[in-house]
């Protein structure tokens, strides 16, 4: 038995030596990785050096943009490889502004990411004219046709954010496509349930109870009114609406001109929205009381007025996107 | 020396996975995080920014990122890609109008250079809510199966229950030990 369990842990000790190695060796290379990301020489770590930044960034443009314009004047056989070296460029300036990005403002930021995506499409373009693609006899129509196209993509693929993929079939607990209609829905039929609320235009919706979520999408004149939510609220491409509702959290996206009252135990945000003001909640409605026990959402700890705008991250000034609704505007009774 | 001897001397050695938690927003990557770690799950604020948690499970080091999923953040999940061994996205699974988005986001990443080599988990969460889809509808909505480029696996889940989250966590540091650790 006892040489039994010296041996196997003979086998251990073998097993352990082994992977620990590999693994000091795996802790090498990254530690190797990382002191030689650090000794290198243009890796700016300080805020002040962002104008550094901007010098290396436009010295490296000037010098991908004279490559480009070089390679009219190159051999046939030479482009490629010097296409090669034009890419593997603009990969390292694009690695260089990834590690920036920690101190720089998102303005810059932005622009340096502007900066790359014309450099590479230059680079493409010069590509294209110089060393077309001769796979098929076709080329020069199927060029054009592919120029044509990806534009299009892009811009549905942007689009794409503010649509509803229609394969999939919404939730059973929902209200969609409706116009001019007071709607309402009571607890035996949303408690604990997940609900959506899609294409409506002036409508009144009430909903008595406690749902666990509420996503609401593409809202037009509306007064939603609900019951306290023990998750998040969702809410993407309203305008004009006003929302009365308790939650633990609150997401709202591209909405515009709506007045919120809402009771949140975390902090609402916004994103992409103009003009969208705040209240704390006052609906009131006979069975609110037992509604919030079901939902488990604390009474007593409301951040109605502590919004955070993705758009404006700037601690010490106020957003210009929202605001507290102010107390001679506000409804005070909904019935 | 006994099997708990070298066990616990194997503990003592670093071994550190990096996981970067990426998915849109109200997807529940923050929850996830913090019910994983035994926090409270009441307080959660959308994140703005990030979240990084080292955790020890298995005798494993986890350092999690979880990263803002909003429109805005998007952007700047490519300033987390370097040295991650494994992605682990995270489906708001009663999300149904987004998964277009969703699956487009995720393949995206999936072409990213620096992402190459690490596993994919694929947390279906949300699983608590009755109009949740389930994990095989997710998979369908969002292509999985023609992802040939990494060792990837769908796990439903519920960060609020805590439902299949040890799970999904154990698969994916499985996956990744048994390609790190064993490879030479």
């Amino acid at each position: 038995m006892a040489a039994i369990e010296a041996a196997d842990s003979h086998v251990l000790e073998e097993k352990k030596l082994a992977v620990t190695e590999r693994l000091q060796k795996r802790q090498d290379d990254r530690q190797a990785e990382l002191q030689k990301k650090k000794s290198e020489g243009d890796a700016v770590t300080r805020r002040e050096d962002v104008t550094k930044f901007l010098d290396n960034l436009n010295e490296k443009r000037q010098a991908l943009e004279d490559g480009v314009a070089l390679s009219n004047q190159l051999e046939k056989s030479e482009l490629v490889d010097h296409f090669d070296s034009l890419s593997g460029t603009l990969q390292k300036l694009q690695r260089y502004v990834s590690e920036c990005t920690a101190f720089l403002p998102s303005y810059e930021i932005r622009q340096a990411q502007e900066t790359i995506s014309n450099l590479q499409n230059q680079i493409q373009e010069k590509r294209d004219e110089l060393l077309p693609k001769k796979k098929f006899a076709f080329s020069k129509a199927k060029k054009t046709t592919e120029k044509k196209v990806e534009p299009v993509k892009q811009q549905k693929t942007n689009d794409h954010t503010d649509e509803i993929d229609a394969a999939v079939e919404l939730a059973a607990c929902k209200f969609v496509k409706q116009t001019g209609q007071t709607l309402t829905k009571d607890s035996s039929e949303i408690n604990q349930k997940d609900v959506a609320l899609v294409d409506l235009t002036d409508c009144t919706i009430k909903l008595f109870g406690a749902p666990s979520a509420i996503h609401m999408f593409n809202l037009k004149n509306c007064r939603i009114f609900s019951g306290p939510v023990s998750g998040s609220i969702f809410i993407r491409a309203s305008t004009n609406c006003v929302f009365v509702l308790p939650c633990q959290q609150l997401r709202i996206h591209n909405t515009y001109d709506t007045d919120f009252y809402i009771h949140v135990t975390s902090k609402a945000i916004i994103e992409d929205c103009h003009r969208v003001r705040f209240a704390p909640y006052n609906w009131k409605y006979n069975t609110l009381d037992s509604d919030y026990q079901v939902s488990g959402l604390d009474k007593g700890r409301n951040n109605w007025d502590k919004v955070d705008d993705f758009n404006f991250l700037a601690a010490d000034v106020a957003s210009p996107n929202w605001s507290v609704l102010p107390e001679s505007e506000r409804t005070l009774s909904w019935d | 020396m006994g099997l708990l001897t070298i066990l616990k001397k194997m503990k003592q050695k670093e071994k550190e996975v990096r996981l970067l938690m990426l998915g849109l927003d109200n997807a529940g990557k923050t929850t996830i995080l913090k019910k994983f770690n035994g926090e409270d799950i009441d307080m959660i604020s959308p994140t703005l920014g990030f979240n990084i948690k080292t955790l020890e499970h298995r005798g494993f080091k986890l350092n999690v990122w979880d990263v803002g999923g909003q429109k805005s953040l998007r952007s700047y999940w490519r300033n987390y890609f370097e040295s991650t061994d494994g992605l682990v996205w995270v489906v708001d699974s009663a999300d149904r109008m987004r998964l277009a988005d969703c699956k487009r986001e995720l393949h995206s990443l999936l072409v990213e250079e620096r992402l190459a080599g690490a596993t994919l988990l694929v947390f279906a969460n949300k699983q608590d809510l009755p109009g949740a889809l389930t994990s095989e509808e997710i998979r369908q909505s969002l292509d999985l199966d023609s992802i040939k480029t990494h060792h990837w696996l769908i796990q439903d889940c519920s960060a609020v229950t805590g439902d299949h989250l040890l799970e999904g966590i154990d698969w994916i540091i499985d996956d990744i030990a048994s390609r790190i650790f064993t490879m030479d």
